[in-house]
């Protein structure tokens, strides 16, 4: 093994500056100009940061926990994506001063006159609200700060025991990351059609935050990979599993979208269908096909070859559309609460994408200078160097 | 007799190997201790550029393929081919089937809606691919069945699907020197060397397939199956319970022989003074109208009564009666013309003896009691009724109505 | 905590330093041996079920589906449940042989073969119930769309014919998939055998399989391909399986989250099955060296993950009942757990999630006597699991007036019992006759089986001197 750290080059700090540079200038100027408008886009961008985020730190987790050697010598990647997470407890803040316009729970003439309101809301209730998310925000960020700490602990002890704990942190964090993914989507993005309820939908959301943690780690692992940053000679073996989970993960989305979808279409009952309704008025119905093939059929049909699978420039390009087809999906999912008559993609929209690309390089890139980019002293690295499929 | 086939049987079983091999070489086989020797064996006879020799392996060895320069395999186009055929064959079917052919509504749904279709889409697309997979493999791939290949029932095929690993060079290459593959074999650190010779089979280039017997067999199997199928579904079937299509029930037909009485009918007669449910007979039936007294109207004039009555009146009564009871119906001429429903005999009459006259019939008017029921003739009593008043209508009555 | 970090080791997948040869002699040593007693006690137990199973089945065709315990509202009962359950069992195999083998899980080797003959016997079992459930089973025939007298096709967009198309075709391809891997260990028995009789059978069965590494490569291939469309395969079974409740406006099946959820379930009884049994088989055959205590543990551990996705899921239903604010869907929930048939509520989540946390302490998973009570365990819990879908969704219909209990009949249970019987039989027909570990498989995860070097061919091209 032959790692030396180099230090990125300065293209990512430019654009990672420049990105949330102009993010933000577009950011302040759409909560001048459409504070409503902006507080929805906020909430979209801050559901695309959890995703990657606490995505990316259930992978750590996953590979911990089934012992996956090949993907060892990226973990770093991922876990440097999911130094996003303690920025979410201060970008949260906005959100909540942005919960009257976003949630009509909230609203007391609402609850006033909606029995069914009445009915959950000692669930949905401000208080109530504010604690779960306080919950949910400390449990992701301690958990963040365990893996990170024995991860760059083993780079230099290089204690296999620290690797040990990690598998126990793993399977805790496995059970609380379901729960907290499942009312985190229920919270923030269901209740914003507080009358709508899918038992699937926390299924839903973890389907896509898989997809696009799993698409943020490939782009930057093969990108590093191929420019040198990472130990050499890791090839076919390890893009070919990347390409392949990639493909795995596209295709659960794609199975729990399709389930939740069909079960309501069939069933056809008024209470669920409204908000599939929602999602077929004017544009929206473009919209929402767009969705089936941007997030689905593209990226199936463009990695189901075997030799597609092994092709670096495919995996970036597919891996960056894969990011934007789950940006595509949240937007899906948040936006029809706001723009009811037709979707609406404008500067603001752009600002907020712009400037949430612009955090993730970011983060990324301060992360990645003040550590290694390879889990040196991972007992698992060897092994996942010499990874072999066959 | 059956200990005679059993005893042919194991005869059979224990009995020496026969088969006598033509002269004619198929290839030399060398067996080979490890996997690495093998490996390395498989990429020195590639590179000398032979094409007719194969590696014979207990179990799959990874880098094979790279070591033997073989190409990649194709069977993936197959595969795929076969699966996009099978989801096109799937939409077309149901497309065609539930909203050309026989187009029905399920569910207040689309005729085709593609969500419901999906799943059936989707088995059909895996079903036609791994069947083709698997066919291709075998068929295609692998020339399979090839039981009298000249490798089987060798010594050399013994150890190869034992524990150790084999190469074949066949003499059929056009690179093939004895020599040579024997100098390589040695080379390589083979530990045995074999001959293999051809079946005499192999060499009458006769497919066994179309033995005669062979396929005289599978026609009469064939034969038998379709004759015993025919018979079971056409014959037996229809005959037995269950399969008969409940023709056969544990019932008697209205009118027909039955034993379990003594009197051989199907069924008992009603005991007397049995009244069958809502036929509840008149008590004055036949007796003169004087006992009308005794009659008085149950039903009570409301707008729905005399609506229930004038519908009655015009279906029962209105065809001799005329619609407005003067006794001009539709039957006139052909028919006794009834006497006015107007006149004063009829007006002065109590309710009860219109209704008596309905229920027992008069002169040539036969009982309605039968078409009629009870509540719907006092109706139209309440209903002649109501055209007897309407017919002595007066100025004030008109004032009235505004 | 110890310092031994076995994770970081390559665990041994064969134990014991055993050769190639005495694979062989080991996995077909059942194959040509005389039954032993226990084998012929266990068949005769088995046997025994199957004929109770018959004379049950015997009497629902001759006098239809009243002889069961069905009534209104109840109207699917024994029948779905047992169904569904032996479905669910059959999905141990493919995951096994296929999404296993995909994720490079090298311990799959061991147990492939044996899960996968379960599949195929318990895929078998499980379509016997829909279609004497028709009442006149007979007339199957009609599932098909086929052209007949009437007219009129099947309906596409009933989940029931879905049915049929899942099953059939997961029955297919399991078949076909365990065909294919059976076919180079046929030709080893052919080559090692002494009857001829036997010979003879094994070639035509081994259809000349001659180990030829062209034939390898595209074995190889094929099977991963296979393996590709089982996945997505296992996951639509039962996800088909789930529609059958989840299309319909039922409260407590019309919910969105039945697919994941009954895939789940079914991965778990399935694994709970396969343990059961393998638990039995490796000590009485003597596999000790090749199904080791590792695979037991690992099984563990995936039974522990599913049955808390199952947990999850109970979970988000019950919770989801009340957040909807539909006093339907609330009173459908608190009625499991607290209304007539809340016992088998309890016995199913004590059993699905409760025991299995056991698992938890390594010490659990790596005892075989606690295991195999801990997975029977398992096997109740998700028979009784779709009992209490099944069941306690239709006895209490919208109108208090269709209420009505559920009573199993002796003929219900007499089919349950021969259900087991029927896969049981075949089962141990199947140890008997034929290799119940992948000879192959096993050998080429073998230490030392793989070569370490990887040349390419050398181009030196050989000069014809004629």
């Amino acid at each position: 093994m032959d790692y030396t750290k180099k230090p990125l080059p300065p293209i990512v700090a430019k654009l990672g500056t420049g990105l949330l540079g102009v993010g933000l200038v577009l950011v302040v100027l759409s909560f001048v100009t459409d504070t409503h408008r902006a507080f929805f886009d906020y909430l979209w961008m801050y559901m695309f940061l959890v995703s990657i985020g606490v995505g990316s730190l259930a992978l750590v987790a996953l590979e911990y926990l089934v012992g996956a050697t090949w993907s060892t010598p990226f973990r770093r990647i991922s876990e440097f994506l999911a130094a996003l997470i303690p920025l979410l407890v201060i970008l949260v803040i906005p959100l909540i001063f942005g919960m009257h316009d976003l949630f009509h729970w909230t609203h007391e003439e609402t609850l006033l006159n909606d029995p069914l309101l009445q009915a959950k809301s000692a669930y949905l209730n401000v208080p109530f609200f504010l604690i779960r998310t306080a919950i949910i925000l400390l449990i992701w960020v301690v958990f963040y700060f365990l893996f990170i700490r024995n991860s760059l602990k083993q780079d230099d002890t290089r204690d296999p025991l620290l690797t040990k704990q990690s598998i126990k942190f793993s399977a805790a964090f496995a059970i609380l990351f379901m729960f907290t993914i499942t009312f985190i989507a229920i919270d923030w993005m269901m209740s914003l059609e507080y009358h709508w309820f899918s038992t699937m939908f926390g299924v839903y959301y973890f389907a896509g935050t898989m997809v696009a943690a799993f698409a943020a780690g490939t782009f930057c692992s093969v990108q590093l990979n191929e420019n040198g940053y990472l130990v050499s000679n890791i090839k076919d073996n390890n893009y070919y599993s990347f390409a392949t989970l990639l493909f795995g993960f596209n295709v659960f989305w794609a199975y729990i979208g399709f389930s939740q979808y069909m079960l309501i279409w069939y069933a056809d009952i008024p209470e669920e269908t409204f908000w599939i309704m929602m999602r077929m008025k004017g544009s929206w119905s473009y919209f929402s096909i767009g969705l089936i093939f941007v997030h689905f059929v593209i990226p199936f049909l463009i990695l189901l070859p075997r030799s597609s699978k092994v092709k670096p420039k495919l995996l970036t390009v597919i891996s960056i559309w894969l990011l934007f087809a789950h940006a595509y999906d949240l937007y899906w999912i948040i936006m029809p609460s706001y723009f009811t008559e037709g979707f609406v993609f404008g500067w603001s929209e752009l600002g907020f994408l712009m400037f949430a690309f612009g955090l993730i390089i970011t983060v990324f890139r301060m992360r990645a200078a003040k550590s290694n980019l390879v889990p040196v002293g991972d007992p698992k690295l060897e092994a996942g160097l010499n990874f072999h499929l066959n | 007799m059956l200990k005679n086939i059993l005893n042919k049987i194991k005869e059979f079983d224990t009995a020496e190997d026969k088969e006598v091999r033509s002269s004619k070489l198929y290839g030399k086989a060398a067996l080979y201790n490890t996997p690495n020797e093998i490996t390395e064996a498989a990429a020195v006879v590639a590179g000398k550029g032979y094409k007719k020799f194969d590696i014979y392996t207990p179990y799959p060895l990874h880098g094979m393929d790279t070591a033997m320069g073989l190409p990649p395999p194709k069977i993936g186009y197959v595969s795929f081919i076969m699966g996009i055929t099978g989801t096109i064959l799937a939409l077309v079917m149901m497309i065609w089937m539930s909203s050309i052919d026989y187009p029905n509504i399920i569910g207040g749904k689309p005729f085709f809606g593609l969500p419901g279709a999906i799943p059936i889409t989707f088995e059909s697309t895996v079903l036609l691919c791994g069947i083709a997979t698997v066919l291709g493999l075998l068929i295609l791939f692998s020339k399979m069945p090839k039981l009298n290949s000249p490798l089987n029932d060798t010594d050399f095929m013994k150890h190869v699907t034992s524990d150790k690993f084999g190469l074949v060079i066949e003499t059929g290459d056009e690179m093939y020197i004895e020599d040579e593959v024997l100098n390589l074999f040695s080379k390589t650190n083979a530990y045995e060397v074999q001959d293999i010779y051809f079946r005499e089979s192999n060499l009458t280039k006769k497919t066994p397939l179309f033995d005669k017997k062979f396929t005289m067999a599978i026609i009469i199997t064939g034969l038998m199956t379709a004759g015993v199928a025919y018979v079971t579904l056409n014959y037996v079937l229809y005959e037995t319970v269950p399969f008969n299509w409940m023709w056969q029930q544990g019932r008697i037909d209205a009118q027909s022989k039955s034993d379990f009485f003594p009197n051989q009918s199907g069924m008992r007669p009603p005991v007397e003074g049995t009244v069958a449910r809502g036929f509840v007979p008149y008590e004055y039936q036949g007796m003169p109208d004087s006992v009308v007294k005794l009659l008085s109207n149950p039903v009570p004039v409301t707008v729905k009564s005399l609506e229930r009555g004038q519908d009655r009146f015009n279906i029962y009564c209105s065809p001799c009666h005329g619609y407005t009871g003067d006794g001009d119906g539709r039957l006139r001429d052909q028919f006794p013309k009834p006497p006015s429903l107007h006149n004063e005999k009829v007006k002065n009459w109590p309710d009860g003896n219109i209704f008596h006259v309905m229920t027992n019939g008069q002169n040539v008017m036969p009982s309605y009691s039968e078409q009629v029921s009870k509540e719907d003739r006092w109706a139209i009593v309440n209903y002649i009724r109501a055209l007897q008043r309407a017919k002595d209508a007066s100025e004030e009555d008109l004032e009235k109505a505004k | 905590m110890s310092l031994d970090a076995t994770y970081t080791k390559e665990i041994p997948l064969v134990e014991g330093g055993v050769s190639f040869k005495d694979i062989d002699s080991v996995i077909a040593l059942p194959t040509e041996t005389k039954p032993t007693k226990g084998w012929w006690i266990a068949f005769l137990i088995s046997l025994t079920a199957l004929t109770i199973g018959a004379v049950s089945l015997g009497l629902t065709i001759y006098y239809g589906i009243g002889m069961w315990g069905n009534n209104q509202p109840v109207g699917w009962a024994f029948g779905i449940i047992n169904f569904v359950f032996w479905i669910g069992i059959g999905h141990a195999g493919t995951l096994i042989s296929a999404i296993l083998y995909l994720f490079r899980q090298k311990w799959r080797t061991g147990i492939a073969r044996f899960a996968e003959a379960m599949t195929i016997f318990a895929v078998m079992t499980a379509g016997i119930f829909p279609i004497v459930h028709t009442g006149r089973p007979w007339l199957a025939g009609y599932l098909i769309p086929l052209p007949n007298m009437n007219g009129v096709w099947v309906n596409f967009y009933s989940p029931l014919l879905w049915d049929v198309f899942a099953v059939s075709t997961y029955f297919t391809i399991s078949f076909l998939f365990w065909g294919i891997g059976l076919i180079p260990d046929l030709a080893t028995l052919r080559d090692k055998t002494t009857s001829k009789v036997k010979k003879t059978i094994y070639s035509v069965m081994s259809l000349g399989w001659t180990n030829s590494n062209r034939n390898w490569s595209n074995y190889e291939r094929a099977y991963l391909i296979l393996a590709g469309i089982s996945t997505p395969l296992v996951l639509s079974v039962h996800s088909i399986v789930s529609f059958d409740f989840a299309v319909s406006v039922i409260p407590g099946w019309h919910t969105t989250i039945f697919p994941p959820y009954f895939v789940a379930g079914a991965i778990f009884s399935g694994f709970g099955m396969v343990s059961t049994i393998l638990i039995i088989v490796r000590k009485i055959f003597n596999l000790k060296h090749i199904i080791t205590l590792n695979h037991l543990e690992t099984m563990n551990k995936i039974l522990l993950a599913t049955g808390m996705m199952v947990g999850y899921a109970y979970g988000m239903e019950f919770f989801i009942a009340w957040y909807s604010g539909n006093t339907f869907e609330q009173f459908i929930f608190i009625n499991r757990a607290f209304g007539p048939y809340a016992w088998a509520y309890w016995i199913m989540v004590s059993c699905n999630v409760i025991f299995p946390q056991l698992f938890w302490f390594k010490k659990i998973r790596r005892s075989i006597p606690i295991t195999m009570v801990l997975v029977l365990l398992v096997n109740v819990g998700m028979w009784f699991e779709r009992f209490v879908i099944i069941v306690t969704s239709l006895h209490r219909d919208f109108l208090p007036s269709s209420w009505a209990m559920f009573t199993p009949t002796l003929t219900d249970l007499g089919l349950l019992l021969g259900s087991f019987g029927f896969f049981f039989t075949f089962l141990l027909l199947f140890l008997k006759t034929l290799p119940l570990v992948s000879i192959s498989e096993v050998k080429a995860v073998m230490p030392g089986a793989q070569p370490t070097v990887h040349p390419h061919p050398v181009k030196e091209q050989l000069k014809i001197t004629n």
